[in-house]
């Protein structure tokens, strides 16, 4: 659909900037022209976003290339400058790459496993039955729970004297350590998939609320059993929503510090060292701001290319009714 | 469409521009403190103090701000105003954004470690005869509760409030059944009674080894009285063998010895507590007064006391000449004043009300954190329970006053967190546990070596 409409654009294009009489006039008619669009209506939105994002990026990125710790930090504006040094200092000489494949793997992992169990679980609740409301309001416990108290919870139980070691000890197997070691890294998948599915399971039942009733009618007319409709019918539906889904969720994985810092608290053990633990840590507990700030400058590069590929796949800046006016 | 998009972006871009430079121009205050004579006049004045918040007492705290602005209206005419931060993440952020825009609150109250840091960003008051005298003389203070105001006597900032010296608690009746008559004064000893102390269930010690905090302080313990204050001018050592020393008789109580719970591998302080109170442990070393509420609820009401932990270095059996006397690390609170405050008279006259004798000692029947005032200190001296943290606090001695601590005691952590696969496994390999002292080494030296 989409690029249909920006081959409709592309067609439209050189009568607009003709800009003659009758087809002026007709575009008068359907509202107000592209070019004398109220623009000025966009300031507020625009200096708000400008306060609240462009400029704390734009001091982020300077901190970035400054030298700027506790002991420069009163005089911030004549921090010397040092260029790419502090991104050298992240790459050589901190775990920044390992926290990077860190993050990165936990993310893709948690993604991987959550989209199945929310499409699965909107798919079960899609049918009116009893106690749906009831199931439904059920799987979005997790959702509603705050990080802090997810996190703390699981904590408790994984001590290594804690409940699920005690289970796993009556039916013979030894759970050992939970929040330190190697299996610290499993620990964090598992509990922010226990998290983060909801979140998924949320877009996809909007997908398919977004399934006309005709298409389900036209499926059963053909006989489609029930493998065949959601293969070749709902899935389809779904496929913008869960793809959004996917990459919003792998973002929040990476970006997620509560968990990781509630579970293993600071400083965490060198399997869980995630990217935003590193940067709190080179922040908060070692003051290297420049540092940090340097560090933060690379997550953001890293979170950039994933949404930078979705919105050139989704075209999000070409829509129908936009082209039209 | 092309130049109304541009001609936007130039205008909100323009704006976010106007407001980055006034952002970068609303800083530097003038200091324009009056020096008066006698009593402080502050009427029509507010004075701003930023105190961490007491999750333990909140109505307490909330009473005690009251009762405390009354009386600071009623001595200076000046309205006193509580701004609280719940962890020390939130007061970084305070603090730092307080010193990069000149403006917040007039007084801080900071942790004693934190110290170090405030006075490395030099936003600070130095304290000279001027000030001292303002706050009622330096002698007024326990003379130990000064030793981590500032880098050396001529450059001080911080005046201490609170001392929470760390002590250890041991079960009378359990140490009395093994036929133990006097709680352990050297490691060594400490370690054998862990042993004798261990049967069953019940562990002679109960250690938090997954704590944030806990371990750096044992392990800076016993250095210090084996002679390595850690920081030594330009150098760093943690490669020292006391330094390993150290972590070998505290990782041996678990795998050596046993004589710990398997589970304190995932042990905070407070769950250490916990077991203590139980009555499952007989010693738990690293903690303080403030337990006394949670233990007279307890299993071991009745049955416990404080004393010094040792103060003689593991595998000896006196201390060696240039080993320190160090019975805790110097904890609790100081207060600091803002260098950008335009009030610096009635913030001293407010530090100098709450650090009088009466105001501390209510301090410490509300919230249990031990006087700084020394004859505050003084008259809690005929109290049994507390004499022991009194003798403490005495015997305490500051972390190294440099800005480069903050990485040294991460890194001391660290080789504890990182080393909690291999206790619960039941042994840290000589090679790995040397391992990670090179690497807490390295870091810290590289961040000692930035200390300007």
């Amino acid at each position: 659909m989409s690029i249909e409409a920006t081959r409709k654009n592309r067609r439209t294009a050189p009568g607009r900037s003709a800009g003659d009489g009758p087809s002026r006039k007709s575009r008068k008619r359907k509202g107000v022209t592209e070019r004398n669009r109220p623009l000025w209506l966009l300031a507020p939105g625009g200096l708000l976003m400008t306060l609240v994002i462009l400029i704390p990026l734009a001091l982020g990125i300077y901190m970035s290339v400054i030298d700027l710790d506790q002991y420069t930090l009163r005089k911030w504006l004549s921090t010397p400058f040092i260029g790419v040094e502090n991104f050298i200092e992240a790459i050589t000489k901190t775990e920044l790459l390992r926290a990077i494949w860190i993050s990165v793997s936990f993310a893709i992992i948690s993604t991987v496993v959550t989209v199945p169990l929310g499409v699965a679980a909107a798919v079960v609740t899609q049918n009116a039955y009893r106690g749906r409301a009831v199931v439904r309001a059920v799987f979005l416990i997790p959702y509603v729970l705050p990080s802090f108290v997810v996190a703390t919870v699981w904590k408790t139980m994984l001590q290594p004297d804690g409940i699920v070691n005690t289970v796993l000890h009556n039916v013979g197997i030894e759970g050992g350590l939970w929040l330190n070691g190697p299996q610290s890294y499993w620990t964090l998948i598992l509990v922010e998939i226990w998290a983060a599915w909801p979140f998924i399971y949320l877009l996809a039942l909007a997908g398919l609320q977004s399934v006309d009733h005709e298409v389900h009618e036209a499926a059963a007319l053909d006989g489609a059993l029930w493998w065949r409709k959601l293969r070749y019918v709902i899935f389809p539906y779904l496929k913008g929503p869960v793809s959004l889904a996917f990459l919003l969720g792998t973002l929040n994985h990476i970006n997620n510090f509560t968990l990781p810092f509630v579970l293993f608290g600071a400083p965490a053990p060198a399997d869980v060292n995630v990217l935003p633990i590193l940067v709190y840590v080179t922040s908060f507990q070692s003051f290297r701001f420049g540092l940090s700030a340097a560090m933060a400058v690379v997550s953001l590069i890293l979170i950039l290319i994933p949404l930078f590929i979705y919105l050139r796949a989704v075209k999000l800046d070409v829509h129908e009714d936009g082209v039209k006016k | 469409m092309e130049i109304t998009r541009k001609k936007f972006l130039t205008a909100v871009g323009g704006a976010g521009a106007l407001s980055l430079a006034l952002a970068a121009c609303g800083g530097n205050s003038t200091s324009s403190s009056t020096g008066s004579n006698g009593k402080v006049d502050g009427t029509g004045k507010t004075l701003t103090v930023l105190f961490s918040t007491k999750p333990q007492y909140p109505q307490e705290q909330q009473a005690w701000f009251k009762k405390t602005a009354d009386k600071f209206k009623q001595e200076t005419g000046a309205t006193l105003q509580w701004e609280t931060f719940p962890t020390a993440n939130d007061e970084m952020t305070r603090i730092q954004t307080s010193v990069v825009s000149g403006t917040g609150p007039d007084v801080y109250g900071l942790g004693t470690t934190f110290t170090p840091t405030a006075y490395s960003t030099g936003a600070f008051v130095k304290l000279g005869d001027a000030e001292w005298n303002m706050i009622g003389g330096k002698d007024k203070f326990v003379p130990a509760s000064l030793g981590i105001s500032g880098p050396d006597d001529k450059n001080q900032i911080g005046i201490p409030f609170v001392s929470r010296p760390f002590v250890m608690a041991y079960n009378t009746e359990l140490l009395q059944n093994a036929g133990i008559d006097k709680p352990a004064t050297t490691w060594d000893e400490f370690s054998e009674h862990g042993k004798k102390l261990t049967s069953g269930d019940q562990f002679g010690l109960a250690i938090a080894y997954k704590d944030n905090f806990d371990p750096w302080k044992f392990i800076w313990g016993m250095s210090i009285q084996a002679g390595n204050k850690l920081i030594d001018g330009k150098s760093v050592k943690i490669d020292d063998p006391t330094v390993k020393k150290a972590y070998e008789t505290y990782f041996g109580w678990l795998t050596n010895d046993h004589s710990v719970d398997p589970a304190s591998v995932g042990w905070g302080n407070a769950q250490a507590l916990a077991a203590f109170a139980a009555g499952k442990a007989a010693y738990f070393p690293m903690t303080s007064p403030l337990s006394i509420p949670t233990l007279d609820k307890s299993a071991v009401k009745g049955k416990y006391k404080y004393a010094l932990m040792p103060m003689i270095p593991p595998g000896a059996t006196s201390r060696p000449p240039n080993g320190v006397e160090a019975a805790s690390i110097l904890s609790g609170d100081n207060l600091v004043v803002a260098d950008y405050s335009k009030q610096k008279d009635l913030a001293f006259a407010f530090i100098k009300m709450i650090t009088e004798k009466d105001a501390q000692s209510d301090y410490y029947s509300i919230f249990g954190e031990l006087p700084t005032n020394a004859d505050a200190a003084k008259a809690l001296n005929n109290d049994p329970m507390v004499a022991p943290a009194l003798e403490s606090a005495a015997k305490s001695v500051a972390t190294p006053f440099s800005g480069a601590w903050g990485d040294v005691q991460l890194a001391l952590t660290n080789v504890a967190v990182q080393s909690i696969p291999d206790l619960a496994a039941g042994s840290v390999s000589d090679s790995d546990l040397s391992s990670r002292l090179k690497d807490a080494q390295s870091k810290s030296q590289a961040a000692l070596d930035r200390a300007k």
